[in-house]
Order: C-alpha cells, then structure tokens, then sequence
C-alpha cells in the first residue's frame, strides 16, 4: 500500500514536474484514407509535425536499470477517421530481434488513458481505477512474422537431439511439454501482428486484452527504427479508448533498447504528452 | 519492507512479502558422501519434464562436481563474490555468531548481510533489483556436467603417489558430487524478484511454481535465485523451472495409491543418497514438532543434514549431509556453521540414525514417520577414538495414511545361492 500511495505522489510530482503543458502537444492530424495505417514509410507522415519526447529511466520500482539507452524519440500522430496512428523513430545501433537468455529484444510502447475525458491516470502504467490502454511493439514478433517463430535449429544452428516428444506422442499427449506455448501465453504464440493490445491498472497489472485491435510494423535500417502503432478510434472493446475528432487527451511512451539488456520494468519511460486528435 | 522470521539465520530478515506460510513443506535430505553422480537423478527428471523444444540446455536436477563444477558454470562462486562485494562496499562483514544456538536458532545467528538486505544498497550488475542477482551468459549454461571428477590440485610426490595416502578429517586433493535441483525456497527469490507475481508458492505444500501462462519472460527470476534453478526457453520466450513432480507429490499419479510419492530424481537413486518429504508447518513457518518424521529427525533433531548456502536467505528446503572429507572452511561456507557438528554426527552415528539412514531409497512413497525395533548388537569398534556399537535395528517407514510402506534392517540380508544354481542366470 505504501508502495502504491508513493507511486501515485511520485507520478504526481513527475507530471507536475516535466509539466506536461510544457511539452509540445503531439496532434494527430486528419489524413485520406480509410483502414489500418501501418507503413513507416507511408507519405501520409509527411503531414505530421514530429515530436520530441525525452525519455527517462524507469527508477521508481524494481527491476531498475538507470542508464538506459534511447534517451529520445521522434514521435508523428495522424489519424483517418477511422484508425489512429502513431510513427515512433529512435536511434539504435543494435539490431535486436533474437531472444535467447542473455538478448533482450528491442520494443516500444504506446499508452492511452482508457477515459479519455476522465482524470489522468498515472503516467506509468495506470493506478487502481485509473486503467490505461498498452500497445506493446516488439521486435521479435515482426521476426516472427517476416521469418517465422523461434526454432531451436534457428536459435542454436548445431543444436541436436535425439528425441522430441511430438515425434513420440499424439499432439494432445505432446502438449504439456510445450510449455506457455501449450497454453497460448500471448508471448510464445504466433502473433497476426507485432504489436500486443494491453491494459494495465500499475505496476505488474499489465494484462493482454481478450480483444486483440492494435496493429503495426516496425523497420530497423542505418541504426534507426521506424516503427507504427495504429489501433481503431472507437471500438466495442470496453477496454479500449475511444477517441473522436477534436478530442484532447494524453499519450504516454516507453522504449527498450535490447541491446542495453532492457527488459520489464528494465526501460526508458515518458510522462503523459498531451495529445490532440485533429478535426 | 517487511520483516520475516528465517530460522536457519536465527533472525529475522527483509523480504518483500509479509509472512505467510504453506501447511506443509516440500523437503529433502541428500547424503552427498554416498553420491556415484552416475546422474540417474538428472536423467529422470530430463526424460520426464524437460525434452522438449526449447528445453535442450534445460536441467531442472543436476549433480555436478565441486569445488569446480557449476550449472550454470560458477553460480555459487559467482552470487557468493556478489554478496561480498556488497559487504565490502557497506563496510560489513559475513559472519555467524554461533553462542546461543536454541530453536529457533539450530546454527546461531547469521550478523551478515542477505542477498535481499544487499540488493536494498541498490547494487548489482544488472541495475536495481529486490535481489541481488547476476544473470548468466547463455553459454555458462551449455556444460552441466563441466569439470566431473576434477579434484583440486593434488599434493602428493613427483609420481603422483602420496605417500601418506589420504586421510580424514580432510583429504590434501578432493572433490565431491552436489545434487542440485530447486530448493522450493520458504523464502523464494525468484518469487520475490517477479514484477508480476507470475511466481507463486502452493499453500497446501511449499512448492514453488512458475504461472506459464503469466510469465512474460523478463528474466528477473533468473538473474535473482542464487542457486540459478528458474531456467529461460527461448522457444517460448517465457522461463520455467522444477515442478517438484507435483503430481507424484499430490499422490494422483496411477502408481502412488493415492499418498504422496517421492520425485522422479528422488525414487530413481541409484546411489541411495536422497530421501524426500512433507514436513507440517506451523502458521510462523517453524517446523511441528514431529518427532518420528525422518526428515524432522535427521534435521531437527540430530542436525545431521544442513541447508545450502543459508547466508543467502531464502530458507532452502533442501537439506545436505556434508562431505565428511572436505576442508571445513569450504563446507562451512557451503552449509553454515552447522558443518563441524552435523560430520560428527554423521562419522559417528547414533543407533537412531543409523536405523533412519537404511530408509534412503527404499520406496517410492514418501515417508511420514518410523518406528524401529531394537535387534541384537552386531559390532563393535572405536570412532575417533571413542567406542562405537552397531545394531542390526530393524526401521519401519510409514506413509501419510500411516500404513507400513517399507521395512528394512541395519544389517542387509545375505542371500547365498545354493550350490546347485551356483552358474545360474
């Protein structure tokens, strides 16, 4: 409880601090088109005025890593009525998108008040009743969608066993030695997107949505990323924000760079940005 | 942070959780100077929870060679030169104040620093963490068996002969097997280190489990359990790590009768090293007084099994006789102060222990209570230079509904062939 009341004060005095008025408002300008945006290099960018947005280590609660990596991103907002979108660009000379114990992939978050016109919930992450909306770009799910799921062969090319138990039990029976994948932990299954629709209220409280909207692609190229999150304004997702032309909310950001072993709470973080869907 | 009773420190201790204790304890008790490491135990258990993809380096039992050999390579070493370098840093010392010993406190009162106190200097190579932790190199993890039957430097003459031969109470080149699989901690790091409580510890016996469906494989339960048993599957991206054999433990596996059965790596023993139980719990974490439990026995009573780096501070349930041939400063590092008096006990064994000592390995049910029958004395000699007697007691081992599970003597049978069948096969 101690821990929850001097979150809450702390992200208080952060907002109160950085000032989220004096942060360049981010404004999702109004662009053609109808459907997903998911291009990075779509010229629909162009129409945006970028954002910097400073990061911060994540020093509040445990794991902490104090010198995280990307101190800075780039971020553009455009919606078309229909799907918002966000295209989030930083510098990263490490390419990370194999995951094995000791690599760490590189990802980034977008998060959005559930209640767009409600009080503000706590910029990391959400608090008790102050739910927030997480999507979660990861670069080893656009691996896997571009080169496949993790194989022990491609992992460890001189991997070698003599017996797998799918090559001696029927499916069902092979089953428990699958693992999460046996239980579709939404980390280890095959994913239609890279991007992981959240919601959290705080700390440890980050929880995959039944309803899978969010969608985005990501490309690494001369050691920056290019990466869009995009997810549908209004939806019969109750846990999904919904967000009208004219509105002024917030947005807030998170990045890991996985070459720095960033992981969890292991992460660069961004107070609340204000956020302005154009008319 | 809260504050929480470990009797094997004899004090209290910081924790992230508040006490709360299960109403019986998944325990063991491993006699490491009878161990083969013919690896069995290893293979049990790979052949039953770990061949599959992604679980290939995967080892959740593993017996590997000390003082050189570690899985992953150096884990002790390693988290022991961590908690020294935050004692350095803090201008503190480890150390054991062993005056009062009680109850409460079998091995005196640890005054130095555990790997939960020294995280809280908000140290460590990985950044801050609830505990300090290292997390190993994928490599550290690809040569269990590294450095088998390696002794350390041998002492002798030009020839490789000693002259002396060896002797106890230390041998000048040695080496010993450690039988390591997850010590279901009563105060579990890596449950502790968990940003999303994906790790809980079964009220109905202490065994502690990895929730797959709600690990989002950060990896923090890795770098923080110092004995290093949660392990990553990167086919997964989520980390696992020993079940315990729960349904073995749960007694719903065909063979058990419905009462609780050893483990896999416990019931195929060859060496006959390792006996396994539930000891009862009272609401502050103490052990019920149980006089006829063998495990209570052995490490209540006669202290004669010692926890695993206790200094760390997560009250290991896993329970060693110490080596009796190994330098004592080395073991008492390993296992505590406990290690001068627990040799004795072992060199010399009382006519109780003896009988308790013959019900290693013989059943697969777990055990609950003894009974023994005296027999006649069989021999006599000198230990240590103080007379020793040995009787052919018989010991009665009990399962959970109290029903006899197994019966043995001191002496083994001698069976000898008739003539006859001398050649038979």
């Amino acid at each position: 409880m101690r821990a929850r009341l001097s979150a809450a004060v702390l992200s208080a005095l952060v907002l109160w601090a950085s000032g989220a008025e004096a942060q360049a408002p981010l404004t999702a300008v109004r662009v053609a088109g109808a459907g997903p945006i998911v291009e990075p290099t779509a010229s629909v960018w162009k129409q945006s005025r970028p954002v910097k947005v400073a990061m911060l280590p994540q020093t509040v609660t445990p794991p902490q890593k104090p010198d995280t990596a990307i101190k800075e991103l780039t971020v553009r907002a455009v919606h078309n009525g229909g799907w918002v979108a966000f295209l989030i660009e930083w510098k990263d000379p490490t390419l990370s998108n194999r995951i094995v114990l000791d690599n760490f992939g590189d990802q980034v978050a977008v998060q959005l008040p559930l209640d767009p016109k409600g009080a503000v919930p706590s910029p990391m992450m959400g608090n008790a009743g102050g739910r927030v909306n997480i999507m979660q770009w990861r670069a080893a799910f656009q691996n896997d969608i571009e080169v496949g799921p993790p194989t022990v062969q491609g992992l460890y090319p001189n991997a070698w066993a003599d017996v797998y138990p799918d090559e001696l039990m029927s499916a069902a029976d092979a089953r428990p030695y699958t693992g999460a994948l046996g239980l579709e932990n939404p980390i280890s299954r095959g994913v239609a997107t890279a991007v992981l629709d959240q919601m959290a209220e705080g700390w440890g409280s980050m929880t995959v949505k039944p309803d899978q909207h969010a969608l985005g692609r990501g490309t690494w190229r001369d050691g920056v990323w290019r990466v869009v999150i995009t997810r549908p304004m209004v939806s019969d997702d109750v846990n999904a924000p919904r967000l009208l032309p004219g509105d002024r909310t917030v947005a807030g950001f998170a990045v890991w760079e996985g070459g720095n072993r960033e992981v969890g709470a292991r992460k660069a973080w961004a107070p609340w940005v204000p956020l302005v869907i154009g008319r | 942070m809260p504050q929480v009773y470990n009797w094997q420190l004899g004090r209290t201790m910081e924790y992230p959780y508040e006490e709360r204790h299960p109403k019986s304890q998944f325990a063991f008790v491993f006699n490491t100077n009878r161990c083969i490491a013919c690896q069995t135990c290893t293979m049990a258990c790979k052949s039953t929870w770990t061949f599959g993809k992604g679980q290939e380096a995967m080892w959740w039992n593993n017996v590997e060679t000390k003082p050189y050999g570690g899985y992953p390579q150096f884990w002790d070493i390693k988290a022991l030169k961590l908690l020294d370098d935050a004692h350095q840093k803090a201008g503190a010392t480890m150390g054991w104040e062993t005056g009062k010993p009680g109850p409460s406190k079998p091995y005196g009162e640890y005054s130095g620093m555990t790997l939960f106190e020294a995280a809280r200097q908000r140290y460590g190579p990985e950044g801050h963490q609830r505990v300090l932790g290292y997390l190993p190199t994928d490599e550290e993890w690809r040569f269990p068996n590294i450095y088998e039957d390696t002794s350390t430097a041998y002492q002798g003459g030009r020839l490789g002969i000693s002259a002396e031969g060896a002797s106890l109470p230390e041998h000048k080149s040695w080496f010993f097997y450690l039988q390591r699989l997850c010590n279901h901690c009563t105060y579990p790091a890596c449950l502790a280190a968990c940003p999303r409580k994906a790790i809980y510890k079964r009220p109905e016996d202490g065994i502690v489990l990895i929730d797959q469906e709600r690990c989002r494989g950060y990896r923090a339960c890795v770098e923080a359990c110092p004995y290093k048993k949660p392990m990553y599957r990167p086919t997964t991206r989520v980390s696992e790590k020993c079940v315990a054999c729960y349904p073995r433990i749960e007694g719903t596996d065909p063979l058990s009768e419905g009462v609780p059965m050893e483990t896999r790596c416990m019931a195929s023993c060859v060496g006959k090293i390792r006996m396994q139980g539930l000891v009862k719990t009272n609401p502050d974490g103490s052990w019920v007084e149980d006089r006829q439990h063998p495990l209570y026995y052995m490490v209540k009573i006669e202290k004669v099994a010692l926890p695993l780096y206790p200094q760390f501070g997560t009250e290991p349930n896993g329970y060693y006789i110490p080596p009796r041939w190994v330098p004592r400063p080395y073991l008492r590092q390993m296992f505590g102060p406990g290690v001068d008096e627990a040799i004795d006990k072992y060199t010399a064994p009382s006519r109780e222990l003896l009988a308790v000592m013959q019900l290693f390995r013989t059943t697969q049910k777990m055990l609950s209570r003894y009974e023994i029958t005296q027999g006649p004395k069989v021999y006599e000699t000198t230990v240590n230079g103080k007379p020793w007697a040995m009787y052919n007691d018989t010991v009665i081992g009990y399962d959970a509904r109290g029903r006899e599970a197994v019966r043995v003597t001191v002496e083994e049978p001698v069976h000898v062939r008739p003539a006859q069948y001398a050649n038979s096969i």
